[in-house]
């Protein structure tokens, strides 16, 4: 026992201290400088775009962004095709992903017995993991041959309904806004169902018991209360799934149809920025390589708008339960 | 009354159907994308894939496609996965009730569904058009360029997981290490690093299934080539950007090529995803 | 100095001359005044058990003694605690001094993520170059004097994660006297024990005391009467009374002390 005795030990314990206070003080340095690239990256993402279309942007302006006549031969460059197919494709990708969204998640967090809610949600969540180049050819062999198909039924039916019925006219090409609407949607709808999931899960039992208790249905407490609880959060989690949309690029490129003829049919072919940009950035020179930087400018400036709004709206829940 | 009741009812029941009536749409997507991929890449694999270069063209494969993704990815995964590991131990470690902590999470979040086609751009406007310039056009696109596009696509991956699992390790570690006076740095190297190990190499396998099927940022930094590279500074071929090549050609055959190249992506991608899930679920930091 | 420093220092002089000298501590926590003047001389190579109701402050008064409390924001100690004469708040008293005089060892067992070796070679490595030889020797002389070397010596190149409850505080505790302290603090060393583990704790803080100055924080009475020579009773953040233990536990001097003693409390 005795093996241990408190000899004196020769430390030197100030030199030591010393020591490890320096190099405690390079290691948060060399670590703050790390947490700040992610800082860097945002902002030159920003900053690279807007100095890679200056010319475009500076020299046209407002016009850049209101005409709609893009036409390299002439060197004229009007954004507002792309910009009008972007928000198109993404509008009706969140006409159809939310509710089917909010479908999955009401399934998997109130319907679905135990053994089904980890493998289906998992599934679901595949759906992101699957590579959007994927998407993109599917859409192109598989699903554009497929809308050409019904497309005719659409005209035929929805496109004579007064307003609306302009949409949907036009010859059945399979290719275009709807069809990529479409192929978003199928995308983004595990990121918002596993948004939307994952915020129902937060909301108190004794919330939904009570109201189980008052002789509600499963359908009343989720539209009385689960809902309304969640709100800002599923609000956060459509906008994640409209960021994502918004900056898709393989998905869409290959269905839209690349074309700059802005019309009032989504039947017909269209183009976003990002699908323009990838479809043109390694031909365009001089001031057509700058106006497609600048799209990329405004699509990371919507995007990030989106996103923060999604962030902020998310962490509103977060607050109330006091994380 | 009971007119009442039962109309609730009905709603109720019409509700929860289609709820899972969406169940089934999610999954009929996934089954019908990933048979498509299957029934059209089994037929077109053929041995020729790996062993043959992409200048055959349809009597080629797509061996240097597969080296420059090979190279690409892990290029990407060296230069994201320390500087995010260390960017999310700041967080979690340093940072964690500060402004700038804060600041810099609710940021990385953005960063990690930021549209990936601008950070190709980013990239091209920071290391294409200066290389090209300064190298008079020797080197314009570049596997490193790719490299660097693909980093940023994991970069905020590697930060969240670093920081989430870091603050699962139990405070008491800490506390029993500084008690001992061990300094922070070691403490944070290898300690806590240690202990939430399984969990921030899930956070790198899973940036790199991430960043493993990304085509947009490739476009305009790799390029592309129909030789075989492995030298850095070299345009380089890479799986996705030769798909997407292929799928926009005319010719049938090359199709099939790029069929066969999405089966071996997706299969990668799918077994990265669900090898990180299987990992996640079973131990998130080796302590309760 | 006051009533109770002065009974204090009076119970010290049958005792040992005293280790620690803490003087009108004061602690705030976000701006809580959680301790609230704490007097009392802690003596040298005997056992001082701190015990008290939850949130009377025990476990806090333990935290200043090593400065552990400092690693989080907004928390303050204010007073002195001399150790050998020397003030221990003082900001000019290095830290690694600190650490390496006073050991701690906490509630829930917590080993490092390494070999049963590293976790007790970890500490000393980075205090002090020791040739292999050399560490072999005191990391076996520090887990013998824990207790733990019959259990573990054929298999010090395993994962500490392995080991029993038990065995993993006994680990932390060879990893806390590696070091060579002086005075060892033990946070409620017992707490996340099964009743042999805590027996055996007990045993061997009863065999440790003879070469260090022990301080240990409790919620079982029974505990404190075993294991220790001098008894502080605390609540809501003062110390009520500090006495020898066999006094505490039958002839209590305070009121409160005895409601607590017996049960009475709340």
């Amino acid at each position: 026992m005795s093996a241990l005795s408190a000899e004196p030990l020769p430390r030197d314990t100030e030199q030591r201290s010393r020591t490890d206070a320096r190099h405690d003080f390079v290691f948060r340095l060399l670590l703050r400088f790390c947490a700040l690239l992610v800082l860097a990256a945002l902002l030159g993402a920003a900053l690279s775009t807007l100095w890679g279309g200056r010319e475009v942007l500076f020299k046209d302006g407002l016009h850049f962004l209101f005409s709609s006549d893009w036409n390299p031969v002439n060197d004229q460059y009007g954004a507002l095709a792309p910009i009008v197919g972007t928000l198109v494709t993404s509008l009706i990708a969140l006409l159809l992903a939310v509710p089917v969204s909010f479908g999955i998640a009401l399934f998997l967090t109130e319907i679905a017995p135990n053994w089904m809610r980890g493998p289906v949600s998992s599934a679901i969540e595949l759906l992101a993991a699957i590579p959007s180049i994927i998407y993109g050819m599917w859409g192109l062999f598989i699903f554009v041959p497929f809308m050409a198909s019904i497309e005719p039924t659409l005209s035929d039916t929805l496109g004579n309904i007064p307003l609306i019925g302009a949409l949907f006219q036009g010859p059945p090409l399979g290719l275009g806004l709807l069809t990529a609407g479409i192929v978003l949607a199928v995308m983004i709808l595990p990121f918002i169902s596993s948004v939307m999931r994952e915020v129902f899960r937060t909301v108190p039992a004794r919330l939904k018991e009570s109201s189980y208790a008052l002789g509600s249905t499963t359908w009343e407490v989720v539209w009385n209360i689960v809902l309304p609880y969640t709100r800002s959060a599923v609000i956060g989690g459509i906008f994640l799934g409209l960021g994502r949309a918004l900056g898709e690029t393989m998905a869409v490129t290959f269905v839209l149809g690349n074309s700059y003829n802005l019309t009032a049919s989504l039947l017909m072919p269209g183009t976003s920025i990002s699908s323009s940009i990838a479809n043109e950035f390694n031909e365009a020179v001089g001031l057509h390589r700058s106006a497609l930087i600048a799209l990329g400018f405004l699509l990371f400036v919507v995007t990030f708008i989106v996103l923060l709004i999604a962030r902020f709206m998310l962490r509103q829940l977060a607050r109330k339960e006091g994380r | 009354m009971s007119a009442v009741y039962a109309r609730r009812r009905i709603v109720n029941i019409i509700a929860l159907t289609l709820s899972g009536f969406a169940t089934l749409i999610g999954l009929f997507f996934l089954v019908w994308i990933l048979w498509i991929t299957l029934q059209n890449g089994l037929p077109a694999l053929k041995l020729t894939l790996f062993t043959k270069i992409t200048a055959y063209a349809d009597t080629g494969g797509l061996a240097n496609a597969m080296v420059g993704s090979l190279i690409m990815d892990l290029m990407a995964l060296l230069i994201c996965a320390p500087i995010g590991v260390l960017a999310g131990t700041y967080l979690a470690e340093y940072a964690s009730s500060t402004r700038l902590g804060a600041s810099i999470r609710f940021l990385n979040d953005i960063l990690l569904s930021a549209p990936s086609i601008v950070l190709g751009l980013f990239v091209y406007v920071i290391i294409v058009i200066p290389t090209t310039e300064l190298t008079g056009g020797r080197i314009s696109f570049s596997g490193f360029a790719g490299s660097v596009a693909l980093a940023l696509i994991g970069l905020p991956v590697i930060v969240r997981t670093t920081d989430e699992m870091l603050q699962l390790v139990p405070g008491t570690l800490r506390e029993a290490a500084l008690s001992l006076g061990i300094p922070q740095w070691k403490l944070t190297l290898q300690v806590l690093m240690r202990a939430a190990f399984s969990g921030i190499l899930t956070g790198v396998l899973l940036a790199l299934a991430r960043l493993a099927g990304e085509t947009a940022p490739l476009l305009f930094t790799a390029f592309g080539n129909n030789f075989m590279t492995v030298h850095p500074l070299d345009k380089m071929a890479s799986m996705p950007v030769t798909i997407y090549q292929y799928t926009n050609d005319p010719n049938p055959a090359l199709h099939a090529i790029a069929w066969a190249g999405a089966l071996l992506i997706t299969l990668f991608v799918l077994a990265l995803s669900l090898l990180t899930r299987i990992m996640f679920s079973r131990k998130k930091v080796s302590y309760e | 100095m006051n009533d109770l420093a002065a009974a204090s220092a009076a119970a010290l002089t049958d005792a040992s001359p005293a280790k620690l000298k803490v003087r009108d501590v004061h602690f705030y926590y976000h701006g809580y005044h959680a301790l609230k003047g704490i007097n009392m001389d802690i003596p040298e190579k005997q056992v001082t058990a701190i015990i008290g109701p939850s949130g009377c402050g025990k476990s806090t008064l333990l935290r200043i003694f090593n400065r552990i409390y400092a690693i989080y924001p907004k928390l303050e100690a204010k007073g002195s605690i001399e150790l050998d004469g020397e003030n221990i708040l003082d900001p000019s008293y290095s830290m690694n001094r600190l650490r390496t005089k006073v050991g701690m060892v906490f509630q829930k067992p917590v080993p490092f993520p390494m070999t049963i070796f590293e976790n007790v070679a970890y500490g000393i490595r980075h205090h002090e170059k020791l040739s292999r030889a050399d560490m072999d020797m005191r990391v076996e002389q520090a887990l013998r004097s824990a207790a733990l070397w019959d259990e573990v010596k054929d298999k010090l190149k395993q994962s500490a994660l392995g080991l029993s409850g038990g065995q993993q505080q006994r680990l932390c505790i060879a990893r806390g006297i590696a070091l060579r302290p002086e005075v060892l603090l033990l946070d409620e060393p017992t707490s996340a024990l099964d009743p042999i583990a805590t027996g055996r704790i007990e045993q061997l803080v009863e065999e440790l005391k003879h070469e260090y100055t022990i301080v240990i924080v409790t919620h079982n009475m029974q505990q404190a009467a075993r294991v220790s020579d001098r008894t502080a009773f605390m609540y809501l953040g003062e110390l009520i009374e500090f006495d020898n233990t066999e006094k505490i536990f039958t002839k209590p001097g305070k009121k409160q002390t005895e409601d607590y003693i017996t049960g009475r409390f709340g």
